[in-house]
C-alpha cells in the first residue's frame, strides 16, 4: 500500500488545489494535536491551512460526521478511509448531505493504529475494509489481494454462548456504562440532537447511570443504528470503561444484511433498511 | 393533577356476571386523581349519560373514563356526551371490559383483576390527555359507484334522484351484472331483463350519471369527503363519440372470442356488444380475439364503419376524479368447479354450472332460449346438485343462500321447457325469503324428485356411454342411489370476485376468510366500512338475493347521502405532529409516509406535517429517532403511561 | 399459587383491536393475562415501547397488527415487520428469551385466531416462567 506519508502528501496537494479553485471551500481531514500520536480534525480553509495537514496512521477516527458542521459550504471536501466513506454514503441516502456537494479524497489504508494501545486496531472490530466504498479522487494505491475476513467473523463465540451466559455478558458490560455518550459523540450516524435519551417528553428512562437507563439507552440505540451502522468501531474505541459495542452493532449488522439482503453504507441508491419494505419480505424474520 | 371521573357499566348482566362492578368502581375511587367512581346498569342509556354529564359539572371533572364495551362501539356516543357537559372529547378514555373482559372469560376472579388492571392503565393515560380541535373540511359532494351490476345501478340512481353526481364505473363494456345473465327471477318468474333493462337505460339517460363502462379503478387517494380516484378508461378501439350503433362491422368481422356473456358457452365476433341490450350499445374490440391484432392484418370493421370510428390506435386512458364518497358494489363469481373432479366439470360436457343453465333458458342466449346440450340434443333426465363447494368445509363454509331457489327455478323452467326427469340432490332446501316457501310448495307439486343428500359423484354410465350416473346418499331412504341423467347442473359456491384483492387494497378494505367484504359491524353497520366514507352493497359483502341486493343499495346510497350532503365534516384529530426544537432532520418521517403527509422545510432544517393529508397512524413518530413526532392521542407518554398502569396490577 | 405471566398486548385498531372484539362477540374464553394497549396501526409500536414493556414487568408482550396487504394505511405494517423483527433480534441477542415477543397478523375477522394465540402464548409464557432480566427493581427509580 501507498505509505501514510505519501497520502499525507497527495491530501495536501488535492486540497491545496481544491482550495486553489475556491469552488470548495473547505477540506475536511486532519491536523497534529498535541503529539503526532494524537491528531485531530482539522477544517482547512485557505491554502495556508493546508500545510498544517496531517495524516499518519493515528489518523483513525470518523471524518464523516463533521460535514453536518458546515452547513453553509457549498461543497465540502473530505478525506475518507474505507469505514469514513461508508458512513458518506449513508449519510447522502438519508439526505444529510448530497453527493454532489462532496469531493470525497479517497484514502485507502489497510491498518490504523489506536493510540491508546499504540496497537494495530484489531481488524475483527471494524468492517475489516481497505478502500473507501466511494471517492472522487484516490490518493494513494487500491489495496488488492490482502486477505479479508468476514465483518461477523468476531461474533461466533458470543453466538454460540447460550442466553444465559449471552445476558451475564451483556449486563455486566451494559451496567459498567458511565453514560458520558462518547459512543454516540464518537457515532457518524448518531447526529439527533437531541438523542431520544435526553428526551424529557417522553423520558425514556433515568438519565443516572443506573441498569435500567443504561439497558433502554443502549438496546434502543442499537435499533436506532440497524441497518445504518457502518461497523467503523468508533464507538468501542471511544468508550472509556471498554464496553465492546462494536459487537452488539456487528450482529444487528449481520441480521439485517441476512433478511433485508444489504450492508449499511455500500452502495448511493440504497434506502435504509430499516424505512424501506419489501413486500415480499418472510414472516419468518419475525420468528 | 386530573380531575378524573370513572364511570363502570354493568351493561346489564354481560359486565356484571363476570366483572364486580361495584368493586371496580371502589377501586377506581382509590386510585390517584381519581374524584368520582361510579357504577351503573347501562352507561350508554340517557339516564347513564345524565349522570356523567351531571357530574362533570358537579364534579368539576377535567377527563372522563367510561369502563364499559369497545370503544368501536361507543366511544363516539360518550365524547357527545362530554362534549355537550363542555369537556373536550378527546379528553375521553374507555376502558374495554366487555369484549375484552366479561364476555371472554367465566371466572369472576379473573375477570376483576384484568378489568382493575386495565383502568389503572386508563387512569393513568387520561392524565396525560390533551384537548384537541377536530378539523373540518369541505365535501365534495359527488360520488362514485364501483360496480355496474344491479347493486351499483340501483345505488347510482338513488344517487342521482337526489340531484348528486354520480360516477358508475363498469370494467366490463356493460353494465348489467349477472342479473342480466339471467331468464326468469325467483320467486316470481318475472323476466329478468324486463325488469333490469328500463334501469340500465336509466342510467345511461340519467343527467347526473357519468356511465364509465370498460374502466376499472387504478388508485384512489385523500379520504373521506375528498377522495381523489383515477380510473383507467381500457382501450376500446372504437370512438363511442363517433360510433352509431350500426353494428355492421360486428357482422363482418371475422375474429371469434369465447363469449364471457354467455359464459363461454358459444364463440362471440372480436368487435362485439355482449349481448342486444348492453348498455351503452357501443362495441369494443377483444384484442386477445382479433385478426389484425393478432395477425397484423384485416381491419374489416374499420372499412365498413362509415363513422370512422374505429381506432386501432387508441390506448388506455386515465381519468381522475374527486369525489366525497364511495360505493364498492363489485358483486360474486362462481367458484370454479374444476378442482372438485368428482364432478367432473370440464370433463364431462354433460355437466353444467349455474350461469351457464341460466344462459340456456335466455331467448338471447347460445340456444335463443331451447334447452339443449353441447351435442345438441334435448336432456331427457337432468339432476341439479346443490352446495357444490359451499358449506363444505373442505372448500367454502358459508352457504351462497340463493341456490336453493334458484335451483327450484331451473327445476320449474326444465319442466316448462322440456319433458325432463328433474332431480333435485339438497341437504335442505332453505326458502327464507318472501313468497319463497311458497315457491318451493308448487314446485313439489310440478313433479320433481327431491332426494334429500348431497351428489357425491358424477360419472360415465357403462351401460350408456353418452349418459352420466350421479350418485347420491338418500339421507331420508338411507338408500345410496344412482341416478342415469343426460345433464348435471352444478350449483356451486358464490364467491367474491377473482380481483377482490385489488379492490380490498385500494379502497383499504378488510376481507372476510373467504374474500367477502367487511362490514365496520355485522349487524349495526352493514354498509360502511372501516374506511371512513366507503361503503359496500350486493354480493361483494356476502351472498344474497336481488331483493336484499337492491335494499343494500338504497341503504348504501343513503349512507353516502348522509356524507355527500354536507358541505362540511369534521375529521378525527388525531393527526401528528412536529415539535421543531427536536427535529433532527434526519427525513425518516417524509420517506416513511403513505399519504407524503410529511415534508422537509429545507429553511428550517425541520420536518413539518401537512395536517390534511395526515391519517394519524403513527409511523412517522415511531421511526422518529430524536422523539420529535407527536401522534396525538397515541404520543410517546400517553402510551409509555398506559403500559405502566397496566403493568402495576 | 401458579405463577400468572402479565402479558401486554398492542393492537392496532383496524385488525386485531377489532378481532379481538370480535373474540368477545363470539364469547371464546381465552386466558386473562393480557392486558391490550390500542394504537392505530402496528406501525407506531416504537421499539422503545418493547424494551419498556419488559421493564415494567411484562413477562411477554404481544404484538398484533393487519395481515400485509391488508394494512388500514397501506404499508405500515409492512415497516412494522421489518422493525419488530430487529427489536427481537436485539432482545435476542442481549440474552432475553426472544420467545417473550411475539408479533401476530391477526385480521378483524379472525376472533378465534386472536383468542388461539392469547392461549397459546400465555401457556408460553407460563413454562418461560417469570421474566426477571429486564425488570426494573422496584427499589430503584421507576422514572
Amino acid at each position: 500500500m501507498t505509505d501514510f506519508k505519501q497520502i499525507e502528501n497527495n491530501l495536501k496537494k488535492e486540497a491545496k488545489k481544491l482550495l486553489e479553485s475556491a469552488e470548495v471551500p473547505v477540506v475536511l481531514a486532519y491536523t497534529r494535536g498535541y503529539d503526532e500520536k494524537h491528531p485531530m480534525p482539522f477544517a482547512a480553509k485557505s491554502v495556508a491551512d493546508v500545510e498544517k495537514i496531517v495524516f499518519n496512521e493515528y489518523c483513525n477516527f470518523n471524518m464523516a460526521r463533521y460535514i453536518m458542521r458546515f452547513p453553509d459550504a457549498a461543497k465540502i471536501a473530505i478525506a475518507a478511509k474505507a469505514a469514513d466513506s461508508r458512513a458518506l454514503v449513508v449519510l447522502i441516502q438519508e439526505e444529510k448531505v448530497r453527493r454532489e456537494d462532496l469531493v470525497i479524497l479517497g484514502i485507502p489504508a489497510s491498518g490504523m493504529k489506536d493510540p491508546k494501545t499504540d496497537q494495530l486496531i484489531d481488524s475483527r472490530t471494524t468492517g475489516g475494509l481497505y478502500n473507501p466504498v466511494e471517492y472522487d479522487i484516490l490518493l494513494g494505491e487500491e489495496i488488492r489481494g490482502q486477505k479479508t475476513v468476514s465483518p461477523y467473523a468476531v461474533l461466533a463465540d458470543y453466538e454460540a454462548m447460550d442466553k444465559e451466559a449471552r445476558w451475564a455478558f451483556w449486563k455486566g458490560q451494559l451496567d459498567k456504562c458511565i453514560r458520558c455518550y462518547a459512543c454516540r459523540k464518537a457515532c457518524p450516524m448518531c447526529y439527533c440532537d437531541p438523542c431520544f435519551i435526553d428526551q424529557n417528553k417522553p423520558r425514556w428512562a433515568d438519565k443516572a447511570p443506573q441498569s435500567p437507563g443504561n439497558m433502554m439507552y443502549h438496546l434502543t440505540r442499537f435499533h436506532h443504528l440497524a441497518g445504518r451502522c457502518i461497523d467503523c468501531g468508533e464507538c468501542s474505541r471511544a468508550c472509556p470503561v471498554g464496553i465492546p459495542l462494536y459487537l452488539f452493532h456487528k450482529k444487528v449488522a449481520k441480521e439485517c444484511e441476512e433478511m433485508f439482503g444489504q450492508a449499511a453504507g455500500m452502495k448511493l441508491e440504497d434506502k435504509p433498511v430499516l424505512v424501506d419494505f419489501r413486500v415480499e419480505d418472510s414472516d419468518q424474520i419475525l420468528k | 393533577m386530573s380531575r378524573i371521573g370513572v364511570f363502570v357499566c354493568h351493561c346489564g348482566h354481560n359486565i356484571s356476571q363476570t366483572v364486580r362492578v361495584s368493586e371496580l368502581a371502589h377501586f377506581a375511587a382509590g386510585l390517584p386523581d381519581v374524584v368520582v367512581a361510579k357504577d351503573y346498569r347501562f352507561m350508554c342509556s340517557t339516564p347513564g349519560q345524565d349522570m356523567i354529564a351531571n357530574d362533570i359539572r358537579e364534579h368539576r371533572l377535567d377527563r372522563v373514563i367510561v369502563t364499559a364495551c369497545s370503544p368501536l362501539m361507543h366511544e363516539h356516543t360518550f365524547r357527545k356526551v362530554i362534549e355537550k357537559a363542555g369537556l373536550n372529547q378527546y379528553l375521553l378514555t374507555i376502558v374495554n371490559i366487555r369484549e375484552q373482559v366479561s364476555w371472554v372469560t367465566d371466572d369472576i376472579e379473573e375477570g376483576t383483576a384484568k378489568a382493575k388492571a386495565l383502568l389503572n392503565g386508563a387512569v393513568y393515560r387520561a392524565r396525560l390527555l390533551a384537548p384537541l380541535s377536530s378539523r373540518v373540511i369541505d365535501v365534495n359532494s359527488d360520488v362514485m359507484v364501483v360496480g355496474g351490476g344491479i347493486a351499483g345501478i340501483q345505488a347510482a340512481l338513488e344517487l342521482a334522484n337526489t340531484g348528486k353526481k354520480v360516477y358508475l364505473v363498469e370494467k366490463n363494456s356493460t353494465i348489467g351484472g349477472h342479473m342480466a345473465q339471467f331468464d326468469k327471477t325467483f320467486p316470481t318468474l318475472d323476466c329478468s331483463a324486463c325488469i333490469l333493462t328500463p334501469k340500465m337505460d336509466a342510467v345511461l339517460q340519467h343527467p347526473n350519471i357519468t356511465l364509465l363502462t370498460y374502466c376499472e379503478v387504478s388508485e384512489v387517494k385523500g379520504y373521506v369527503g375528498n377522495f381523489d380516484i383515477t380510473v383507467r378508461q381500457k382501450a376500446r378501439y372504437v370512438n363511442h363519440d363517433k360510433c352509431n350503433a350500426c353494428l355492421a362491422c360486428t357482422e363482418k368481422c371475422p375474429g371469434k372470442g369465447i363469449s364471457g356473456w354467455d359464459e363461454g358457452l358459444i364463440k362471440r365476433k372480436a368487435i362485439h356488444i355482449p349481448f342486444p341490450q348492453a348498455v351503452p350499445q357501443r362495441p369494443v374490440i377483444d384484442r386477445d380475439s382479433c385478426t389484425y391484432f393478432l395477425k397484423g392484418k384485416c381491419r374489416l370493421c374499420e372499412k365498413v364503419c362509415e363513422q370512422k370510428a374505429i381506432d386501432f390506435e387508441q390506448h388506455d386512458s386515465f381519468l381522475n376524479f374527486k369525489v366525497g364518497a364511495v360505493i364498492v358494489a363489485t358483486g360474486y363469481d362462481l367458484m370454479d368447479t374444476r378442482p372438485l373432479i368428482q364432478y367432473g366439470y370440464g370433463k364431462y360436457p354433460g355437466v353444467y354450472h349455474a350461469l351457464e343453465v341460466e344462459r340456456l333458458f335466455n331467448s338471447a342466449g347460445p340456444t335463443s332460449g331451447k334447452v339443449t346440450m353441447r351435442d345438441g340434443k334435448e336432456p331427457q333426465a337432468i339432476a341439479i346438485l346443490h352446495c357444490v363447494g359451499s358449506r363444505d368445509k373442505n372448500n367454502y363454509e358459508h352457504c351462497s343462500r340463493v341456490c336453493c331457489m334458484y335451483s327450484l327455478k331451473f327445476a320449474h323452467l326444465f319442466r316448462e321447457k322440456t319433458s325432463a326427469d328433474v332431480y333435485q340432490l339438497y341437504i335442505d332446501i332453505r326458502a327464507a325469503g318472501k313468497g319463497y316457501e311458497e315457491f318451493y310448495n308448487r314446485i313439489i307439486e310440478e313433479d320433481v324428485k327431491f332426494i334429500r343428500g348431497k351428489g357425491t359423484r358424477v360419472a360415465p354410465s357403462a351401460d350408456e356411454p353418452q349418459r352420466l350416473i350421479v350418485e347420491a346418499e338418500d339421507t331420508i331412504t338411507g338408500k345410496f342411489v344412482r341416478l342415469p341423467v343426460d345433464m348435471v347442473v352444478l350449483s356451486p359456491a358464490m364467491v367474491p370476485r377473482s380481483d377482490y384483492k385489488e379492490i380490498a387494497r385500494l379502497f383499504n378494505l378488510s376481507t372476510d376468510k373467504n374474500g367477502f367484504f367487511m362490514e365496520r359491524h355485522p349487524k349495526l353497520a352493514p354498509l360502511a366500512t372501516m374506511s371512513e366514507g366507503i361503503f359496500i352493497a350486493g354480493v361483494c359483502q356476502s351472498p344474497k338475493d336481488i331483493p336484499d341486493t337492491v335494499a343494500q343499495a338504497n341503504g348504501a346510497a343513503a349512507e353516502a347521502l348522509t356524507i355527500v350532503s354536507r358541505q362540511k365534516m369534521e375529521l378525527e384529530a388525531t393527526t401528528a405532529m412536529v415539535n421543531p426544537a427536536s427535529c433532527c432532520g434526519c427525513q425518516n418521517c417524509v420517506r416513511v409516509c403513505p399519504y407524503g403527509a410529511p415534508f422537509f422545510n429545507e429553511q428550517k432544517g425541520v420536518s413539518e406535517i401537512n395536517e390534511a393529508l395526515c391519517k394519524g397512524c403513527g409511523l412517522c413518530a415511531s421511526v422518529c429517532p430524536s422523539s420529535a413526532i407527536i401522534a396525538r392521542h397515541f404520543t410517546n407518554e400517553q402510551v409509555l403511561a398506559e403500559m405502566e398502569g397496566l403493568m402495576e396490577f | 399459587m401458579s405463577f400468572e405471566p402479565k402479558i401486554l398486548g398492542i393492537a392496532c385498531n383496524w385488525c386485531t383491536y377489532t378481532g379481538a372484539d370480535l373474540a368477545g362477540t363470539t364469547r371464546l374464553h381465552y386466558p386473562q393475562n393480557l392486558r391490550v394497549v390500542r394504537v392505530m396501526c402496528s406501525s407506531r409500536i416504537n421499539p422503545s415501547f418493547i424494551f419498556r414493556a419488559f421493564q415494567l414487568g411484562a413477562d411477554g408482550v404481544l404484538v398484533g397488527g393487519c395481515h400485509p396487504g391488508d394494512c388500514h394505511y397501506n404499508t405500515g405494517n409492512l415497516y412494522a415487520r421489518r422493525r419488530l423483527a430487529v427489536t427481537k433480534k436485539i432482545l435476542e441477542f442481549a440474552g432475553l428469551e426472544p420467545e417473550r415477543f411475539r408479533v401476530e397478523w391477526i385480521s378483524a375477522s379472525e376472533g378465534n385466531k386472536f383468542a388461539q394465540v392469547v392461549t397459546e402464548f400465555t401457556a408460553q409464557i407460563k413454562e418461560l416462567g417469570p421474566q426477571q432480566k429486564l425488570k426494573i427493581d422496584e427499589l430503584l427509580e421507576k422514572i
